[in-house]
């Protein structure tokens, strides 16, 4: 357990302090200064302009807006929008590499001599996690900022909500690092892992989705790919974002046996 | 104490047996040499020693464990042939790592790692990266984290490969220095190499163990070995003449200047003596004259 706990803790040295993970830190900068900047503040705006029930509504008619829009702090709505989208995106690029490449070097092997495949596995996948959390707090943060540069009377009720954002998006973004775990464990690279979750993705909804339209009690498949629930997130606001957390917490112990199962078996 | 049993062990990679049905049996002590030629399946059996390959068939066990087990992180060490440490960092930070992991604190790694270090002498290499390395600098980095803790195992895969006759040399000595308290697995191509540092020798051909040669023992067995520094005369003068000493049973002739001399130790024990005489008495230069084979000649003679 130990060694999972250094393993995890080195993982965050890979992000800090490697000049491949300052790049990839500061494309995620950039990429959010300007998500912040355009999106978020001016979709703010934008939203705070109109009224539940108002002109955007029935214009979209759309029971998503219509909840988004009844959110006390509009800078967090768009927020939770852009986030739910946007940061499975970034788990994907950034989590791809937990053993691939260290596999092909050989330097799994050096490390293998001092902890077991499962410590080497999970320790990887909390690493990842850890370093996902720190890019969601941090993306929190400066939208708290911004939220308190326009009120801020609106402290209180931002922490609340932004905490409430935080642990959704932590449990959204587990079942896609534990499914880049499993790639990366096959696979001898980056590259090859983000390629094997893109064939792995387009093939099962291409047969889950066949599947559902020839035996509609098959319809349940459709939870089985991360993300499936994030459409439904989205009608949903506060703890009764919670609700929908089985799919995600079910996905990853699924996707965590499957990776555990192949770092097992594989010859390094 | 039984370093490792291997009972049947067989690897197989589709067709082909990397490792069939090998039973060997291996104690601590002097350093033991696996020799074979290329794909006799060395790699793999180190490999599956350490856990990186599954066995398709049959037992191991390591130092009493299986191998891959937590019981043995600390006590088995390696050094895989192509094994790299990672150039995004420096070498102090992933052997203090690796260190830490064996369960060393902190403090104690750091001071651990910089004591392995200066035993290969390298001790300035802690803040560099692998990458600003030459490559035999790299291999004795990659051996000093072999010696991180007090492993009762060592294996090394070819050791020497790639390297340069002052580094070889070096790696020789490391070796020999660091043998004291632990056993060394070594394999390499290198028969001379391995004639030096090691005192039995496993032999692999085809996947499948081919015999267990007790390298002391060979070099007191009736044999001498003698090198020339050239051929004066014909090779068949030259036979005849060793051949005449009492108690030669054959002598036999490598190129380019290896006179191999099987004798009866109990009829002529100063058979050295007589072949020193030859050698005078027909001003036949010679230079090397060495009690028992060379691993070479007990191999594949």
């Amino acid at each position: 357990m130990s060694n999972v706990f250094l393993l995890a803790r080195y993982e965050l040295s890979r992000m800090f302090m490697t000049r491949r993970g300052l790049l990839s830190l500061t494309a995620f900068a950039l990429i959010w200064f300007l998500v912040l900047r355009y999106a978020i503040f001016g979709a703010a705006q934008f939203f705070m302009a109109d009224a539940p029930g108002g002109l955007i509504v029935s214009f979209f008619n759309s029971t998503t807006i219509n909840n988004l829009m009844s959110w006390q702090i509009p800078e967090l709505a768009v927020f939770w929008v852009i986030s739910l989208y946007l940061f499975p995106v970034f788990c994907i690029m950034l989590t791809a590499d937990q053993t691939a490449s260290d596999k092909a070097r050989g330097t799994l092997r050096l490390i293998h001599l001092r902890a077991t495949r499962d410590g080497i596995f999970f320790g990887r996948f909390a690493g990842q996690m850890l370093i996902l959390i720190m890019l969601i707090g941090l993306a929190l943060m400066t939208t708290v900022v911004l939220v308190m540069l326009r009120d801020s009377s609106l402290l209180i009720p931002t922490l609340r909500l932004s905490f409430i954002l935080f642990v959704n998006l932590i449990v959204v973004l587990l079942p896609y690092t534990a499914l880049m775990a499993w790639v990366s464990a096959m696979a001898r690279s980056a590259r090859q892992a983000t390629l094997y979750a893109v064939i792995i993705w387009i093939i099962f909804s291409l047969v889950s989705g066949w599947l559902a339209s020839r035996f509609p009690e098959l319809l349940m498949l459709d939870k089985v790919l991360p993300g499936a629930q994030i459409s439904n997130l989205l009608q949903v606001s506060g703890w009764n974002t919670l609700l929908l957390a089985y799919i995600p917490i079910v996905q990853t112990v699924v996707l965590l046996f499957l990776g555990r199962l192949m770092m097992q078996r594989s010859d390094w | 104490m039984k370093l490792l049993t291997c009972q049947s062990l067989t690897k197989q990679y589709g067709d082909v047996r990397a490792l069939d049905s090998v039973d060997l049996t291996l104690e601590a002590g002097r350093p033991i040499a696996l020799i074979g030629p290329n794909g006799a399946g060395k790699t793999t059996l180190f490999s599956v020693v350490c856990g990186f390959l599954q066995a398709s068939k049959g037992e191991i066990t390591v130092l009493g464990h299986k191998p891959g087990s937590g019981e043995l992180h600390g006590r088995l060490a390696a050094l895989p042939q192509d094994a790299q440490l990672d150039p995004r960092f420096s070498i102090g930070h992933q052997l203090v790592m690796f260190a830490r992991l064996q369960g060393y604190s902190s403090k104690q790694a750091n001071r651990e790692v910089r004591r392995v270090l200066e035993q290969v002498t390298l001790p300035e290499t802690f803040t560099m990266k692998p990458e600003s390395l030459s490559h035999g600098m790299r291999k004795r980095v990659l051996f000093a984290q072999t010696l991180l803790g007090e492993p009762e195992l060592i294996l090394l895969d070819e050791p020497t490969a790639g390297l340069d006759p002052p580094n070889v040399k070096v790696m020789r000595r490391l070796i020999s220095e660091a043998a004291s308290g632990v056993t060394f697995i070594i394999s390499s191509h290198n028969l001379d190499e391995l004639e030096k540092v090691c005192s039995s020798v496993v032999h692999l051909e085809n996947g499948k163990l081919k015999g267990i040669v007790d390298i002391d023992n060979a070099k007191t067995s009736g044999y001498l070995t003698l090198v020339m520094v050239e051929l004066p005369e014909p090779i068949e003068q030259i036979t005849r003449a060793l051949g005449a000493i009492s108690g030669v049973k054959e002598v036999s002739f490598s190129s380019p200047n290896r006179f191999l001399i099987n004798y009866d130790v109990n009829v002529n024990a100063t058979i050295d003596l007589n072949v020193m005489q030859i050698l005078i008495a027909n001003d036949w230069k010679y230079r090397q004259l060495v009690n028992g084979r060379t691993l070479e000649d007990q191999l594949y003679a």
